[in-house]
């Protein structure tokens, strides 16, 4: 094996962990409202998200195709950039995780990409029009689009049922949820594991093992699927409490608008190819069914505390990967940076998953 | 300002991705709640034996499961067609 296929099985190993950082940190954007209104018990919820995001990540390539041409120069990336870019990403998911905020692990990709490209081949390497229009602007956009959707839905929804006994309509809406649910947890396969076979695409091309432009090969959709589908299976379990309690208080009618808006939202974004945040769709959508019944009933500081984590995502995650670049390169431009960078990256995982089971993660009930 | 933004956003994509999403989302939720309304008062029809009121509201649910049942295929075609 030559040392730059060492680093390119570096790079894919690190695009896969992230995948699967995405699924763990992101289940709770899928099954959280299904738990907190009782729909379905935690487990199967999650086992339920683990296939439906395997089975989503093989049917569209639009966000892939994105992730992989739009938003980096594909002439000035090596596999180091990628690699760098990786650890930013996945470092900003694992602290996000410890402190239990939902914050979006596609812009954590994006950034951490953008920062190791800027910091190793200036401004010329980032495509700033299509972070704009292909990132930022629909990341505005579509969380707004959600909390509408959500809030207007609600409102229609009591409208609708509100006179009925209230046990019927509850049975309904969490059936309803077991469908809303199981809708999203295809799109955010289809949305999130694209994201990492568009990373791993960039690697391939950068090591000149595939043509620039190429679809993933099938190698990469199978991986990016399990890997993903492994990370949800396992349960962010910090992250669905938040989501799934701290927001607002939910009824299986909120729950099941919440669903059906970001559903709609992701699943209309993946077939145009924005890279948008499930999170933040989710989020946008919970915060909409809870304004709609009543404005109070939306905890503002906890959604305040999110759209922070939102704000400081793509600026934190480039900034790490800016300097996992950096790092890499102390050591020349050989296998030896990643494979030390790779090695104080596992130490800290361990010692923040360590420090977090002996403060006493929550657990499924 | 506006051409700028023109050139660098896709805006047809993206009004449309708004106008989908809006439609999609607040749709899906508005045929559901018709569903359930229509169940849960043939159960109540049937109770009281009035029977073609009952028959009524059992067809408005059925009509609307099948719709929700339709909207969600349409969904995963979109998703499929790219």
């Amino acid at each position: 094996m030559s040392e730059a296929d060492l680093i390119l099985a570096i790079v894919v190993a690190t695009a896969l962990a992230f995948d699967f950082t995405n699924g763990f940190h992101d289940t709770a954007n899928v099954v959280a409202t299904s738990i907190s209104t009782r729909a379905m018990p935690p487990r199967i919820a999650v086992t339920y998200a683990a296939v439906l995001n395997f089975a989503g990540a093989f049917i569209s390539l639009a966000v892939a195709a994105t992730v992989a041409s739009d938003v980096v120069e594909a002439n000035v990336i090596t596999p180091t950039i990628v690699f760098a870019g990786l650890v930013g990403a996945i470092t900003w998911n694992l602290v996000t995780w410890y402190f239990g905020l939902p914050s979006s692990s596609s812009h954590a990709l994006i950034g951490g990409v953008v920062g190791a490209s800027f910091a190793a081949g200036g401004a010329d390497a980032v495509i700033g029009d299509g972070i704009l229009g292909k990132v930022l602007i629909p990341a505005l956009v579509a969380p707004v689009v959600a909390f509408i959707a959500g809030g207007v839905a609600i409102l229609i929804c009591y409208r609708v049922v509100g006179r009925e006994r209230p046990g019927p309509v509850t049975r309904g809406f969490r059936l309803g949820q077991v469908v809303s649910g199981g809708l999203l947890a295809l799109a955010h396969g289809t949305n999130d594991a694209q994201k990492t076979m568009g990373v791993i695409v960039l690697a391939l091309v950068a090591n000149g093992s595939l043509e620039a432009g190429s679809d993933p090969p099938t190698w990469v959709i199978v991986s990016a699927a399990s890997a993903i589908a492994l990370g949800t299976y396992s349960g962010g379990w910090r992250i669905i409490k938040t989501m799934g309690t701290r927001i607002i208080k939910m009824d299986a009618a909120q729950g099941f608008s919440a669903q059906g808006a970001g559903a709609a939202v992701i699943l209309a974004s993946s077939h145009f190819g924005f890279p948008l945040s499930t999170t933040q769709v989710i989020s946008g959508g919970i915060m909409g069914a809870g304004a709609g019944k009543r404005v109070s009933a939306v905890r503002w500081g906890v959604a305040g505390n999110i759209v922070a984590a939102w704000v400081l995502t793509l600026p934190c995650a480039a900034a790490v990967g800016a300097m996992a670049y950096g790092i890499t390169r102390i050591f020349g431009t050989g296998a030896v940076g990643p494979i030390v960078v790779s090695a104080i990256g596992l130490g800290l995982t361990a010692f923040a998953f360590a420090r977090r089971i002996r403060q006493g993660a929550p657990v499924p009930a | 300002m506006s051409l700028l933004a023109g050139s660098i956003v896709d805006s047809k994509a993206l009004l449309q991705t708004v106008g989908y999403s809006l439609l999609a989302g607040i749709g899906v939720t508005f045929i559901f709640s018709i569903a359930i309304f229509g169940f849960a008062r043939f159960v109540e029809m049937g109770r009281a034996g009035r029977s073609p009121s009952a028959v009524a509201f059992g067809g408005l649910a059925l009509f609307a499961f099948a719709a929700f049942a339709a909207a969600i295929v349409l969904g995963i075609i979109v998703m499929t067609s790219k």
